[in-house]
This record gives C-alpha cells, structure tokens and sequence, in this order.
C-alpha cells in the first residue's frame, strides 16, 4: 500500500560504515527481497525504513513523503524482528494483539479475536494462545513474530530474515503462505534473507547487499542467469557456480580461451567475443554453473575435458560430482543414478552458451553468450531502479 | 536390601541436612528470640540468664504510652518511605541511561554511585553536617531524605541496571512500531520485566534506610527523630533500661519481617536473576 523510496542513504556506526550511499525504490505492493551474507547491512536498512535507526545522511520517502523525522509510531510499520522480540511478560494471544491495543491502531476486542484467529490459523500456533514465549520453540517464537506482524495492515511489512529458525518443511510451507499472503493482501513487503532459495521463490526484485552497498538489483532470473558480478554470480545456485580463469587467443580469427594448464580451449560463442576482445584480450574468470556441464565416463574425444572424480554427493533428487581438472575442482550436476568410483576418470563438456564472463581483476561482469550486458539490462527493465554503485 | 540401603541413606540425608538447618536457624534468630524475651522481662530480672522469668508488659505499657515512641516510628516510616519513592523515581532512569545509552566515561559514573556504598557514613557524617547547618537543612524530613540517596540509590540503579541490560533492545523497538508511545512503552514492557529486581532492591533499600543509624544521629535533632534513635534514648545515664531498648527494637523489626515474608518470593527470585545474569 505505500512506495518506499530510499535516497543516498548512509548509516555509520562509529567508523564503520554499516550503509554506504544506498538508495532504492520498492514499489507499490511488490515483493522485494534484500539479500547477502552476514553483516551486509539488511538489519540496519530494515531498521532505517522503520525509524529506528537514523541515518546520516540522505531521506526515507514513504508514499512520496519524507518521513525522516517522523516517529517510528507514525511511519505504520509493521516488523518482524529476527530475535523475535516478543515480549516476553505476555501470551501469545497478547503479543499478537498488542499492536491492535495501542492508542494509534486501536480495534475493539472482538476485531482483535478474529484477526489473532485467522493469522495464527494460518502459522499454524493457535493451540498456542495461551504460552509465554519462553515456553515456546524458536520456531513456534518465529511464528508468533510473524503474526503480531501479519495482524495490522501496515504501509509495509519489514521482515528481518523471518523464516531462519524454522525446519526445512515448514520453512517451505511459510515461503508459500507468504507468498500467497503477500498477493492476496497487496502489502508492499521488504524481506531480508541469507538464503538465495528463499530469494529467488518469493522475490519480485532481489538486491544484492554487500558492505553496505547493493552489488546488484533485478529480478531473480537476472541474479541467476546475468549476475552483474562474480560475488553475486556465487551467491545464487547450489552448488556454488565454478569459476576459472581462461586466457583468450586468436586462432584463424575465431576468438578462443586456453583454460585448465592450457591444454584445453574453449570456444565461446561469437556474440561474446565482442565484448572480450574489447577488454584487451586480457585473462578473465569463466563461470559456468554445475547443471550446464556433460559429463562421461568414457572420452567422446573433441570438446571434452578429462579429470579425475574428487568427491560425489548424493542430495536426494540429484548428485553432486566434483571432479579436479588439472588443480581446479569443478562442481557437475549429475543425475541421481550416477555413481563414480572416486579418483576414476571422467570426461567433461562445457555448454559454451552458458558461459559468463568476468573480468579477472574487478571481477565483474564483462558478458554472457546470447545475452547483454547484465547491468546495462537490469536498468532498461527496472527503469526506476537506481543502483547505486560507487 | 540395596533398594532399603538407598532409602535409608537418603533418610538420612533429608535428616542431616535439616539438623543442620535447624542449627543454623537457631543460631541465627537467637539474638532475635533473646530480644523479644528481653522486651517481657522486668528491669529485675533483665540480668538473669535463665530462661525462667514472669512475663510483663510492664516494658510495653512505658515505652508505646510513655514516649513519643509513635511519633519517632510513623517519622521514620515517612523518611525512608518517601527515600525509597525517590530513589525509584529518579534511580530507575538512571539505571536505564547506564544500561542503554553509551556515553562518555559512563562506566566511571557507574561505579562512583556504586562507591557510595563502599564510604563509611560516618566518613561523609561531618562535612554534610556542616552543610546542613548553613543551609538550614539540619534537622529536616528533606535533609534527611535527601542524604539517605546515598544509602538507598546505588543498591536499585545497580540491580535495575543489571536487568534493563537483560532486556534487549528490539523489544522496545517492536513496542515502538507497534504504536506505543515512549512512556508506555516504559510502563507495558519495561516496568512489568525489571519488576522482580525493582521490588527487591526497592525492598532492600527500605530496610537498610530504614536501619540507618549515623545520618539521624548526626543529621536531626529534636524535631525528626527515628527510630533508631529513640531507641537509645532507653539509655538514661544513670540506668540502661534493656527492656524497653528490647521493646524499642521488637516493634522496629516487625515492619521488616511483614513486609519479607510478602514479598519472600520476589527477593530471592529478583536479586539472583540480576546477579547471575547481568
């Protein structure tokens, strides 16, 4: 119900600088996920949005107004903490309540019994109603944390990594509740996590936080597949994507790259090579994600690399080979039939229009076979989106 | 036969241990029981050391119609009472700064209110003593209440500090959100979690302002007397009556015991939670 417009925001503690020149606009009703590893700066974007954390400098816009000198009280805010903050002197019918009985958004009893029924239906904890919460699991906390923030109808749901205590099957169930509560409310939610699955299943855009600064904003397909980075590039995808650098070469004026101890080329597909040969012919990472490569147990000769099986992990629904090619380990995708003797021979083929392309030094993106430029494409779909790199 | 050896040895666990007890409780409370058997004997009889003696009230008769023995203890009720009220007021907030907020050599002003407890009173006695005089504050309830800041404050600012440290911050913050303003966010959240250790410490500073001895008996004259200073005066030059000094003491003591034995359950739950915690 409300656009939320962060501009040049920086937040400093002492001399650390917790958020550096951060600006962003989630807008009306979507669904935007703030994602990165531990001390990135979520918890205190989060907290700048609600008001309480003040920033430096730069404005908090909600709606269009500025409200940095509005009282958290009156920004209608609702948050869910990630040490729950419950209080702990109260039921969890009275913690789910207590929004509704404070002066500002006060409900008569028996709008606060029907709206405390249907959100603790729905997580599933109204045989709860009656617990402290130290009688309570960490999970059954989590849960109770989300109702009292699900109760109101605030201008935005602020939720601070709300699903991390939790075990894997409920955690799958809530990602689904969410996500069918946040389409049928039409509630704008910022949602913090450090978990790229639950990113990419809830998220209508995703940023990308490190050290206070944003590495990328887009929608998760373009975090997947045109990461603007290589931070991002190994944030998304399990196992984590495989780099190695590769020298290019002309050969016959087809532009190729030397990679593994040179004793293999790889030929990217002719759009990139643009974009390489701009970047002066220098060495660059190669990136490729595990499910994007073939592999052999026999050499099919042309095109295939040999290795040895290093490790093999069953998942469940897959297997997960990593296999040394001349000192690099490289993590393959493999279907849940195969076994491979450890240390036995194995050929590898690499999609080459699955290939990304770094820049080895900056690390950034240079460019992906069939695609652009990922920024340049982030910022002609999300026109209002202004990542602010430095 | 190992089943019986258990229950026995068990048996005489639970016996040692409440002999041990009752030896403890006797050796404690002894001085107790001998003063309320002090409060009914005679000034005859005060010197016997048997326990065989005639009851009287003779001792209660002089000292409760006699003196102005109720004056002296509704004024030390007032005293401490209203020290107790004050220090809560203005210790609580205290407390709360030194547990939230970060400040220049905050932790040098923590423990200099703590060191007031550690100065002997009668060390600070003399120079506020002379103060007073000048300032025409000798002999008053505000001169007196004010100085008993110093034996009530730091006891509740340090147990209370302890406990806001405990509560952590996002709960006040989820208050804020939630549309409470910053009073009741302090009343419906704060005040219900620092409650054991605020009736605690509150309770211990009573007592100990309450006792207090060398600021009345410096401090106030004729017309603030508390109990504990009337009391001496049992003590005439020529003879010591013990048994209204018993008497004196017996009725001092039970505002105390009444008031423990309500709240029995907040002192060891309150003062140990801080303690072990913070």
């Amino acid at each position: 119900m409300a656009q939320i417009e962060l501009e040049n925001i920086t937040k400093r503690y002492g001399e650390k600088t917790a958020l550096d020149h951060i600006s962003l606009c989630v807008r009306d009703n979507e669904f935007f996920v703030l994602f990165g590893p531990a001390g990135a700066g979520k918890t205190t974007l989060l907290k700048t949005i609600a008001g309480i954390e003040f920033p430096q400098e730069g404005l908090v816009k909600i709606n269009g107004k500025t409200v940095n000198q509005v009282e958290p009280m009156n920004r209608n805010v609702s948050m869910v903490f990630e040490n729950y903050a419950l209080y702990p002197q109260l039921s969890v019918y009275d913690n789910i309540a207590f929004p509704m009985r404070s002066r500002l958004y006060k409900k008569d009893e028996a709008y606060i019994k029907s709206a405390v029924d249907r959100v603790t239906k729905m997580l599933n904890i109204s045989n709860l109603l009656d617990r402290r919460p130290v009688q309570l699991s960490n999970g059954q906390r989590q849960r109770v944390a989300i109702g009292r923030c699900l109760v109101r109808e605030p201008n935005v749901f602020l939720m601070d990594e709300p699903l991390a205590h939790l075990d894997a099957k409920l955690r799958h169930f809530m990602r689904e509740e969410l996500k069918e509560m946040q389409s049928s409310f039409n509630t704008t939610t910022i949602y913090v996590t450090h978990d790229y699955m639950e990113a990419m299943s809830l998220a209508d855009r995703i940023a990308v936080l490190n050290n206070g600064k944003f590495e990328q904003t887009g929608t998760a397909h373009e975090m997947y597949y045109e990461p603007a980075n290589e931070f991002v590039a190994k944030l998304f995808g399990e196992p984590e994507i495989n780099l190695f650098p590769a020298e290019p070469y002309e050969e016959d004026g087809v532009l190729k790259l030397r990679a593994f101890s040179k004793d293999t080329s790889l030929i990217p597909r002719g759009d990139v090579s643009a974009a390489l040969r701009e970047n002066g012919g220098k060495t660059v990472d190669v990136g490729i994600r595990g499910a994007d490569i073939d592999f052999s147990f026999e050499n099919r000769g042309d095109g295939w690399v040999r290795g040895s099986v290093y490790a093999c992990e069953p998942i469940g629904n897959k297997v997960i080979v990593t296999v040394t090619v001349a000192e690099t380990q490289v993590r393959v995708v493999a279907p849940n039939s195969t076994k491979a003797e450890l240390d036995s021979d194995i050929y590898l083929r690499f999609h080459t229009e699955d290939l990304l392309y770094f820049d080895e030094m900056t690390k950034e993106s240079i460019g992906r076979s069939g695609g652009k430029r990922p920024a340049e494409k982030t910022k002609q779909a999300e026109g209002v989106v202004e990542t602010w790199h430095s | 036969m190992n089943q019986n050896k258990r229950t026995a040895g068990s048996l005489l666990g639970a016996l040692g241990r409440n002999v041990v007890l009752i030896v403890y409780a006797l050796f404690a409370l002894f001085p107790l029981i001998w003063m309320v058997l002090c409060s009914f004997k005679s000034d005859v009889q005060m010197y016997n050391t048997v326990f065989r003696f005639t009851p009287t009230l003779e001792n209660y008769r002089n000292v409760l119609f006699g003196t102005d023995y109720f004056r002296a203890f509704f004024q030390n009720l007032l005293v401490s009472g209203v020290a107790v009220v004050i220090t809560i007021v203005a210790g609580v907030p205290i407390a709360y700064a030194l547990a939230r907020y970060d400040f220049r050599k905050k932790e040098d002003v923590a423990f200099t209110i703590l060191s007031f407890k550690f100065a002997p009173e009668i060390l600070v006695c003399l120079p506020v003593f002379l103060i007073f005089q000048k300032i025409g504050l000798y002999d008053t309830y505000f001169g007196l209440i004010w100085v008993y800041q110093l034996v009530t404050m730091p006891l509740v600012i340090w147990v209370v500090r302890g406990y806001f440290e405990d509560i952590s911050v996002e709960i006040e913050q989820a208050a804020e959100l939630d549309g409470y303003r910053w009073y009741e966010i302090f009343l419906k959240t704060l005040v219900p979690l620092i409650k054991p250790g605020l009736v605690a410490a509150g309770l211990l500073a009573f007592i100990f302002a309450w006792n207090d001895f060398t600021f009345p008996l410096i401090l106030s004259g004729f017309n603030v007397q508390t109990i504990t200073i009337t009391s001496m005066r049992y003590i005439a030059s020529d003879t010591v009556h013990y048994g209204q000094v018993a008497v004196a003491a017996t009725i001092a003591v039970l505002p105390e015991v009444i008031v423990c034995l309500f709240i029995q359950k907040h002192l060891v739950r309150g003062l140990s939670f801080g303690a072990v915690k913070g």
